[in-house]
């Protein structure tokens, strides 16, 4: 399905039942977001994670809120699947959805200015590299002689320095390979917006619509 | 084709007195090979910066393409006038793949979709590297980033090619190749390449006349001058004559045991065993991307290996990691990635804290300074020092903390031949008298002869003492 289609949709669900409470749709999402996963062929490891991360902050939520001793238990319910929603459906988007295609269709299909969608992108891909400079910082600093500590702000205002660094040499990177702001490109690989993906965008909206006019009390 | 021509251009970096470059006057011939060198921090970064339009020209119409500033080209056509190549090979990506990138450029430059795969399959066939098509940039070696940055540059078909120091972490054939094709794109293309450069072996048949570049002037030297230059770079001066193969009186401090170093699922190393002897000074070659850097990161901990590294008998990875620190120290490449605080004054201050004071005092510090030509830079942003300045801003930190061994992964990138010489002599005088173990890695032989004793050659995965046998 079309990136930003897809992008679009799970905004509109996920804005939708942050104003209902209907677990039943919630559950049913689940169930969808469940399967598609599986039919993608997500890591098991991965599905493991999505699943046991949410498990616990819903958890310790509901307990809270049960504790408080004035929600409802459908309120605790509503919450708890909620929860688990928003958390599958980003599973979803980012289990099946690279990164390089999103950037493209946002450029054509949603019109983002090529400045923003490239941005986005290199940012997405110096995510590794934070890491590794992370792990050269402390050892360069216990050469000499220093410990940083996760929560030494020295260790912050390195990253944050070679981060800076970074954003000039990629905005020198892509001027010197011609990139102009604002300037009009052509698409090497052109991100297809078939009729279906519309029809299958429709559908959705309109049975979780079905489904919330029936739940609500 | 395209002539460039600089007319009274002067440049100072915001909040500075002295100009970068002063008045300065060059033309760059069409269709011609210009070598441009000079001291660390002689400008030659800023000056390549400025006609590649990624610093804004302080007059619009000193530096002029075949008559036209770049400010009256379209914006659109920039690239096709002038492109460069930069000195950090990894940092001049935007995308994933080299396939990638590619389109991306020439995306840039509104080329028909169609034509794309075409531009692509013959960039990369003309610099040879039809086979890195479809691989991760990350992933690639220091050379064949350089070689894909090339590629890119040939697909934009840009009139103009500048090039910072682009060989500066290059192994020699390597840097050949690519001369050779920068070689066929002036001859046979009639592109204008203009490349700074420190190191000048290999220039000599291909370039006439040096351009020299010294405290904002720019010299072009006579025949005869430029041939005296070159000499310092033969073959015949790089010879490292003080080289034996380890003794068996010699004792090991760092010592591998089926050693084995891996880049994701590439073999870098087979495992074999390996030692490093006390009190010598080793130097390692070998191809680029074959796994030195790699092994520098494997004997500081910052990376996986096979096998044991043991230092002074004990496994590395059961000493604590701050002891271990302090007794083996890197030098990184890259200089930005050694330095904790702001100023030149303020790391020095840090190093002579946690460092060997009793050595290093204050009095000698300076000194070494004054050798190096920091002193007045010691108020001074690191970060807004020459690549130069901050390589000898960085090995002058790490030789006051002193550790028993110290790796030195380039420690000459980017000096010219006088920074060499005084930084040999320092780190010489600075071995001797504490009794260091060295171990370097370094493209640039030039200038190492009176310091290495053991020559360590990285071939086919495997790492083999000069002289020593199986």
């Amino acid at each position: 399905m079309n990136p930003t289609l897809k992008l679009a949709l799970v905004l509109i669900i996920a804005l939708e039942i942050s104003f209902t409470q209907v677990w039943t749709v919630n559950v049913a999402l689940l169930v969808v977001c469940f399967i598609l996963m599986i039919a993608y062929r997500v890591k098991l490891k991965r599905l493991l994670w999505l699943t046991l991360v949410p498990l616990f902050f819903a958890t310790a939520l509901v307990w809270s809120l049960s504790l408080q001793g004035s929600a409802s238990s459908h309120f605790l319910i509503v919450i708890f699947t909620r929860m688990f929603v928003y958390v599958y459906m980003g599973g979803v988007f980012t289990q099946t959805t690279e990164p390089l295609m999103l950037t493209r269709s946002l450029e054509q299909n949603a019109k983002l200015p090529s400045k923003f969608a490239y941005g986005f992108l290199a940012a997405f891909n110096l995510l590794p590299k934070i890491r590794t400079e992370v792990a050269t910082i402390r050892a360069a600093a216990l050469m000499r002689g220093q410990v940083l500590h996760v929560w030494s702000p020295q260790l912050y205002f390195k990253v944050i320095l070679v981060a800076m660094n970074w954003s000039d040499q990629l905005a020198s990177a892509m001027a010197s390979h011609g990139f102009v702001e604002g300037a009009p490109r052509t698409h090497a690989v052109t991100v297809p917006l078939p009729k279906w993906n519309w029809w299958v965008c429709g559908m959705s909206l309109v049975a979780v619509q079905l489904g919330l006019f029936w739940g609500l009390p | 084709m395209a002539t460039v021509t600089i007319d009274s251009l002067t440049f100072t970096y915001p909040k500075r007195t002295h100009p970068v470059l002063d008045n300065l006057a060059v033309t760059f011939p069409a269709g011609k090979f210009s070598l441009l060198t000079g001291v660390s921090g002689g400008g030659k970064s800023t000056l390549l910066n400025l006609i590649a339009g990624l610093t804004p020209l302080p007059t619009p119409g000193a530096i002029r393409f075949d008559g036209h500033p770049l400010a009256e080209i379209p914006a659109a056509k920039h690239a096709n006038t002038v492109a460069m190549m930069f000195q950090e090979p990894s940092t001049q990506f935007t995308m994933d793949t080299v396939e990638n990138e590619l389109r991306f450029a020439l995306e840039n430059q509104r080329m028909t979709a169609t034509d794309i795969p075409a531009a692509i399959d013959d960039a990369l066939n003309f610099v040879g590297i039809a086979q890195l098509k479809h691989r991760i940039l990350m992933q690639l070696s220091g050379g064949e980033q350089q070689k894909v940055a090339l590629a890119i540059i040939v697909a934009m078909n840009s009139d103009v090619i500048l090039l910072d120091e682009p060989f500066a972490s290059i192994d020699p054939p390597t840097r050949l190749t690519l001369l050779q094709k920068l070689m066929t794109l002036c001859t046979q293309q009639h592109k204008t390449v203009i490349l700074a450069d420190h190191d000048l072996s290999g220039y000599a048949p291909w370039v006439d006349h040096l351009a020299v570049l010294d405290s904002g002037h720019l010299a072009l030297l006579s025949a005869e001058e430029t041939q005296e230059r070159f000499a310092a770079f033969t073959p015949d001066r790089l010879r490292l004559t003080r080289v034996t193969a380890p003794q068996a009186t010699e004792t090991a401090c760092l010592q591998g045991t089926q050693l084995g170093l891996f880049s994701g699922d590439r073999e870098l190393i087979h495992p074999q065993d390996l030692a490093f002897f006390a009190g010598q000074t080793t130097l390692i070659t070998g191809p680029n991307g074959s796994g030195k850097s790699t092994l520098f990161r494997a004997l500081v901990r910052l990376g996986h290996y096979q096998g044991t590294l043991t230092y002074q008998g004990r496994d590395i990875q059961k000493i604590a990691r701050k002891s271990y620190a302090r007794q083996v120290g890197l030098m990184f490449q890259s200089s930005m990635a050694q330095f904790l605080n702001v100023t030149l004054d303020e790391e020095l201050t840090l190093s002579q804290k946690n460092g060997n004071h009793a050595y290093f005092t204050p009095e000698r510090v300076t000194q070494l300074l004054d050798q190096l030509g920091l002193t007045q830079h010691r108020d001074q942003v690191i970060y807004s020092l020459s690549s130069g300045q901050q390589k000898k801003a960085q090995l002058l930190c790490m030789l006051i903390m002193a550790p028993q061994v110290l790796l030195l992964d380039e420690p000459l990138k980017g000096l010219d031949l006088a920074s060499i010489q005084t930084t040999m002599q320092i780190l010489t005088s600075v071995q001797q008298d504490l009794g260091l173990t060295l171990i370097l890695i370094s493209h640039q032989l030039s200038g190492l002869d009176g310091l290495v004793t053991h020559h360590l050659r990285l071939m086919d995965h495997h790492l083999l003492y000069e002289g020593a046998t199986e």
